[in-house]
């Protein structure tokens, strides 16, 4: 019964937070432009985060090795640091994109402008980083995080023709006004937003700091397997909303808080309060995770002990990393630079570099050196093999129609 | 590691996580030191950890940019006698004390914030 219960926690956590800043504008911007016509997109990217979530949590379990571990490892140094560079400019620009994202939840609940709100949050984010439990952490905002399914709820109230929705997501074609290049853009911007590699780093690295064995291995996958899919039907919840009542009416999400008015015009305040509970956990969460992130990169890449299973003092360099990484992300943030804008740039750049992180991990998932008996079998190396091409389309795809359709104006 | 048992430096040992006997983490295998013995046979001495010993082998600006970071100090030389395990990560049998760097970040900044000697994983 405990066991049960830990294992639908974990469930819950996973799914609660598994949406960041970067799933809520795509899905909503998408929603918004294109219909369900890219919502194909969701479910594809979904897979592939499984797939590749699940080698790295299994390295992670059996040989106590995270992502960055093996990137290093496999790749060499001067390879490594190519890649540690391109991943740690993401992650921190994703980071930038999360504090930007919690500023803007506070202004909507607060009416104060959001810049006033970035040092608070950033500090606060890093508070958490410094003192909270990393297991409690985790839980606490993936919780709240569960508050989005509002928008689900918003997608019933609204009473929508779903015989027309259901069309639109079966005709995966741009319709109206926007053209192929630009439909392509914002597909490939959904699947950057769905396999960012913070999450492969975070996940994995997690792994560590939770002791994980090979005992764990049915619990990471039970995670894997239910709560990463559920999360991204709250994605897939967000792009029906806003293309229920924004797309009607021609209205682009540029701004959050166009992204909530399918919840406020169809549950009004208390679905607003939710709302805004859910946006806060959400980017808050991935805040703590991308912070995270940057640091466990650039110390495993260098061998630096990390970490939040030892006391700070003992992961200096570690802490010292994150805490330089988020007064960076304030200091950008301080330009009034439009973190809606950030955080696209932030997800087509993922998808640009997802390559960079997948294929190390495909390639140690089947070195038994590292997992001995529970190298990759031949499903999971197929459905690797298949998503690692996908990744590498849309990677060598991503810059050119950025450049093509001027970010997908 | 008198086993006589072959390694392949290259795929087995060089950019893996060197840990100590409480699983504390030293560095990477950044370089290892060849030495010969009586007949001439090259045999693995010491592994080899820091900015400098990484910086010759990332080679480049960047290379010697870790290089001149070291400044005047060595790398740290851990004798092939302290290890007693070649697995996904290298395990010594003798606990370290922590590199330069990380010792002065310590002392320095991440000592003097409050809760830095808090364990939060209780």
């Amino acid at each position: 019964m405990k066991r049960l219960l830990a294992i639908t926690l974990g469930i819950l956590t996973a799914i609660g937070g598994f949406v960041d800043i970067g799933d809520l504008v795509a899905n909503g911007l998408v929603g918004a432009r294109f219909g369900l016509s890219l919502a194909w997109v969701v479910i594809v990217g979904i897979g592939g985060i499984c797939v590749y979530a699940e080698m790295c949590g299994r390295v992670a379990a059996i040989s106590g090795r995270p992502v960055f571990d093996i990137v290093r490892e496999r790749l060499g140094p001067r390879w490594g640091i190519t890649n540690l560079l391109a991943s740690f400019l993401i992650t921190f620009l994703t980071l930038t994109a999360e504090i930007g994202g919690v500023a803007l939840a506070l202004e909507l609940a607060s009416s104060v402008h959001y810049l006033l709100w970035v040092p608070l949050a950033a500090f606060a984010v890093w508070v958490v980083i410094w003192r909270v439990r990393f297991k409690r952490m985790e839980e606490i905002f993936g919780l709240l995080g569960l508050c989005l399914i509002v928008f689900g709820v918003a997608v019933w109230q609204l009473g929508p023709d779903w015989g027309a929705l259901w069309t639109q997501a079966t005709h995966p074609a741009p319709d109206g006004g926007e053209g192929w290049p630009t439909y392509a853009y914002w597909g490939i911007a959904l699947f950057g937003a769905a396999m960012t590699p913070y999450e492969v780093f975070f996940f994995s690295s997690g792994g560590v700091e939770e002791h994980w064995s090979r005992r764990d291995l049915g619990t990471m996958r039970a995670n894997v397997f239910i709560g990463f899919p559920l999360g991204g039907l709250l994605s897939l919840c967000i792009m029906a909303a806003t293309a229920i009542v924004l797309l009607p009416r021609g209205v682009e999400v540029e701004t959050l808080d166009q992204l909530v008015t399918p919840v406020t015009e169809s549950l009004g305040k208390v679905g607003l309060a939710v709302v805004l509970i859910g946006i806060f956990a959400a980017t808050f969460g991935a805040a703590l995770e991308t912070g995270l992130s940057c640091g466990y990169t650039v110390a495993q890449y260098f061998g630096w002990q990390w970490g939040k299973y030892v006391r700070p003092r003992d992961a200096s360099r570690f802490h010292v990393t994150v805490l330089l990484t988020i007064l960076t992300g304030v200091l950008i943030l301080c330009t009034t630079v439009d973190p809606v804008l950030v955080t696209e740039y932030s997800i087509v750049l993922s998808a640009a570099a997802l390559p960079l992180t997948y294929l190390p991990i495909l390639v140690v998932a089947n070195d038994p050196d590292y997992l001995g008996e529970h190298t990759n079998g031949r499903f999971a190396n197929t459905v690797g093999t298949v998503y690692l091409g996908v990744v590498l389309v849309a990677s060598l795809a991503a810059i050119p129609l950025m450049i093509v359709t001027g970010a997908g104006g | 590691m008198s086993d006589g048992r072959v390694y392949d430096a290259h795929l087995h040992l060089l950019d893996r996580q060197i840990i100590d006997p409480d699983g504390r983490m030293v560095g990477k295998v950044d370089d290892v030191e060849l030495a010969s013995d009586a007949e001439g046979g090259l045999y693995l001495a010491a592994l080899l950890v820091g900015p400098a010993a990484l910086g010759r082998r990332v080679g480049g600006r960047f290379g010697r940019l870790l290089v001149r970071l070291q400044g005047r100090g060595e790398p740290i030389r851990i004798p092939m006698e302290e290890v007693t395990e070649i697995g996904s990560a290298v395990r010594l049998g003798t606990r370290r004390p922590p590199s330069g760097l990380e010792h002065w970040i310590r002392d320095h900044v991440v000592a003097r914030i409050p809760g830095a000697s808090v364990d939060s994983d209780e």
